[in-house]
């Protein structure tokens, strides 16, 4: 997976907020290849989303200050480039579909102009030659009528077909990374399927690479060659799909997956994850879930490097893997 | 299966979707002529998906709005032509859970007022006798007493989301009434609020009416499922018969929607495609034939009825019986040893984490 230059390579990225003992995202490390599609999965508050629109160098106005890190994209720094570059980049060959489209898409403008605005905005193509593609592009993107729907408004679109919208919109000038906000959290479970089938394929067909940010394990299962499992700022565990969901190491991992009824099988009592994510103002210094893990214990006072178990399984505990680690069940009872 | 608790009979709901200056308004009838059997002590779950009218159903069970037709009987009344009184004596049997935990609970009341005020209202007890309620009850959704002088905005989404539960207990209801109640929380604060809905139906033997979208969330709290389309029941059986093999083409569709967390799972499938069929004008026949891969011309223009296909299982499709449709069926790979091994400590040390006293006032609810 190293031989070439990775697309992506981010690098001990964080983000603090002003006022915070603590970064919000915290010294998060991820590569991502050309073709490949990575899943950043976690809860609320976890920084996933952060950490997509600090690549989009979307942070600038906010509170939120990008700490250290880098973030190479073919030759660019994406954390330390100015705004104009950046503003060259972004729509053409980083693109970015967000949750909710409604409120992505410019309500007054109809959306063949919108989709040829990004075109022409990064081609310089005359007003026909954007039409055209945007017709293209809503093909592709298999909107029944494209033509037609060329002179609508999006409030004359379903969600599914403002998300599909997105997409091509995104799409439009070919880009090398997809970055994807939680793209079908707000659409009906048989509108979710359409929308993951027509990324997955046409992730294929473009090659291009995308980072996927969801709280679905799921979507993440359905979708990711890659997964980063985030905590409360820091990745927790990364891996390959198959090392994620066949392997987990981390007990946060194995508390989400324990906390999620399962679709077959019997309907055991679930086992959760007890109390919640810690305040962005009260972040521990050491490990951030040891006050909800049932293995911590005083070595969890010390932040866990994420070291790499093997292939590239990366996990963030003192204590993995736990069946070594000499901890039995009911261990804390005798401690 | 016991008595019924709760039935519907031909019940319906119509909204005005447009009332134009001129001509005639444009009606959406959002819950078509539905029949209900709810039995005492059991979860029923509807599931479908935006606009099919669950929502609706349920504030028509509960009486939080009228039918426009037919009716719904409670322990043998017609709740319908309640008014007064006798809809106050209801309101504490039959209680509701709301979505948004944000939304639904007054911000400038105290935790306690808003337990409490249900129990003043129905004149429940002292005003000593009702503090210790409701600390009862703050005790039994795993939240603590002392909580009770603090404010709504103190407390996290899965928190508020236990204070709506211990405010719908607090008249001691027969039957509660959740819409979505755990949709807005993330997983791992989901099946938290889901054990506790689980165990308090066991503690004060509720019967359990669960809207929800999520069907992993309905596969494991229901007993029996509803699947509603547009405004109509198209199956209802079994929970788990009804995943493992489903009788109406919409049910398979959803099934095969859902993304399965686990590697090696057959992938989502789109067995329907587009969206659904606007309900101001829905389609002649089955409402379910302009996306339903099996439909035949006599789905374009007959209405099917719910009838009985199978013991417990009721299916509104002309095809039923020679469909052989797909359903969710042993989707978890056997996890190797080590990994299995892994997952039994996690449980294990997580259930000595709540046995022992010390972290029941430890990390529970801060």
């Amino acid at each position: 997976m190293t031989e070439s230059q990775p697309l992506l390579d981010v690098s001990g990225l964080s983000i603090r907020v002003a006022g915070a003992n603590r970064p919000l995202v915290d010294d998060v490390s991820f590569t991502l290849n050309s073709g490949e599609t990575l899943c950043i999965v976690g809860e609320s508050g976890c920084g996933k989303s952060l950490t997509a629109l600090a690549l989009m160098g979307l942070l600038d106005g906010t509170p939120l200050r990008i700490e250290g890190g880098t973030a190479m994209f073919q030759e660019t720094d994406l954390l330390s480039a100015s705004q104009s570059t950046l503003r060259s980049l972004r729509g053409d060959r980083i693109a970015m579909i967000f949750q909710e489209p409604m409120t992505s898409l410019n309500p007054a403008l109809r959306i063949g102009d919108q989709i040829a605005e990004a075109v022409r905005e990064h081609r310089g193509v005359s007003h026909e030659a954007g039409r055209a593609r945007a017709l293209e592009m809503l093909e592709r993107v298999r909107i029944p009528a494209a033509e037609s729907r060329l002179d609508e408004y999006p409030h004359q679109l379903s969600g599914g077909m403002r998300q599909r919208v997105m997409i091509a919109m995104a799409l439009a000038n070919d880009p090398a990374l997809l970055i994807a906000d939680e793209p079908t959290t707000a659409l009906d479970v048989t509108i979710q399927a359409q929308i993951l089938d027509l990324m997955r394929n046409l992730g294929r067909e473009t090659g291009a690479a995308q980072i996927m940010i969801t709280h679905d394990l799921g979507v993440v299962a359905e979708m990711a060659d890659k997964v980063a499992v985030m905590y409360a700022g820091r990745i927790v565990e990364a891996g390959s799909t198959e090392q994620i969901f066949d392997d987990p190491q981390h007990p946060y991992t194995l508390g989400l997956m324990s906390s999620m009824p399962s679709l077959s099988g019997k309907s055991q009592r679930l086992v959760t994850i007890p109390g919640t994510v810690p305040s962005p103002q009260d972040m521990p210094i050491g490990c951030r879930f040891a006050a909800r893990c049932p293995f911590a214990d005083a070595a969890c006072d010390a932040p866990p490097p994420l070291v790499d178990l093997n292939d590239g399984h990366r996990v963030a505990c003192w204590h993995a893997p736990i069946e070594n680690a000499g901890i039995a069940p009911g261990w804390k009872e005798t401690a | 299966m016991t008595a019924p608790i709760l039935q519907a009979r031909g019940l319906t709901r119509r909204f005005v979707a447009n009332k134009p200056l001129f001509g005639a308004a444009s009606i959406v009838q959002a819950v078509n002529g539905i029949d209900l059997d709810i039995a005492e002590g059991e979860t029923f779950a509807i599931v479908g998906e935006s606009g099919c009218g669950k929502s609706t159903l349920a504030r028509l069970l509960s009486h939080l709005i009228e039918a426009s037709e037919g009716s719904v009987i409670y322990d043998g009344r017609d709740i319908s032509i309640l008014s007064g009184k006798a809809l106050r004596d209801l309101r504490r049997e039959m209680q509701f859970i709301f979505q948004d935990p944000f939304s639904s609970l007054n911000p400038r009341m105290t935790v306690g007022a808003l337990v409490g005020e249900p129990l003043r209202i129905h004149k429940i007890g002292t005003p000593s006798e009702r503090r210790a309620k409701v600390a009862e009850l703050l005790r039994k959704v795993g939240l603590r007493p002392e909580h009770a002088d603090r404010y709504p905005h103190e407390f996290s989404g899965g928190q508020r989301q236990r204070i709506g539960i211990a405010r719908a207990l607090a008249t001691g209801p027969r039957v509660v009434i959740g819409d979505e109640p755990v949709s807005a929380l993330d997983v791992s604060i989901q099946a938290q609020v889901v054990n506790i809905l689980e165990d308090l139906k066991d503690e004060f033997g509720l019967t359990l009416i669960i809207i929800a979208h999520d069907l992993a969330v309905i596969r494991h709290i229901a007993d029996r499922v509803a699947v509603m389309y547009l405004g109509e029941i198209v199956e209802l059986g079994d929970a788990a018969e009804l995943f493992a093999a489903p009788g109406h083409p919409y049910t398979e569709a959803l099934l095969s929607a859902i993304p399965i967390p686990a590697t090696g799972a057959r992938k989502v499938q789109t067995k329907i495609e587009g969206d659904p069929p606007n309900p101001i004008s829905p389609p002649p026949g089955c409402r379910f034939h302009t996306r339903c891969p099996y439909a035949e011309d006599q789905c374009r223009t007959e209405r099917p009825v719910m009838r009985e296909i199978a013991q417990g299982r009721q299916v509104a499709c002309h095809l039923a019986e020679r469909l052989t449709l797909e359903g969710i069926v042993g989707t978890e790979k056997t996890r190797p040893a080590a990994v299995a091994d892994r997952f039994a400590r996690y449980s294990a040390a997580r259930a000595a984490m709540s046995a022992s006293p010390k972290s029941t006032t430890l990390k529970t609810e801060e």
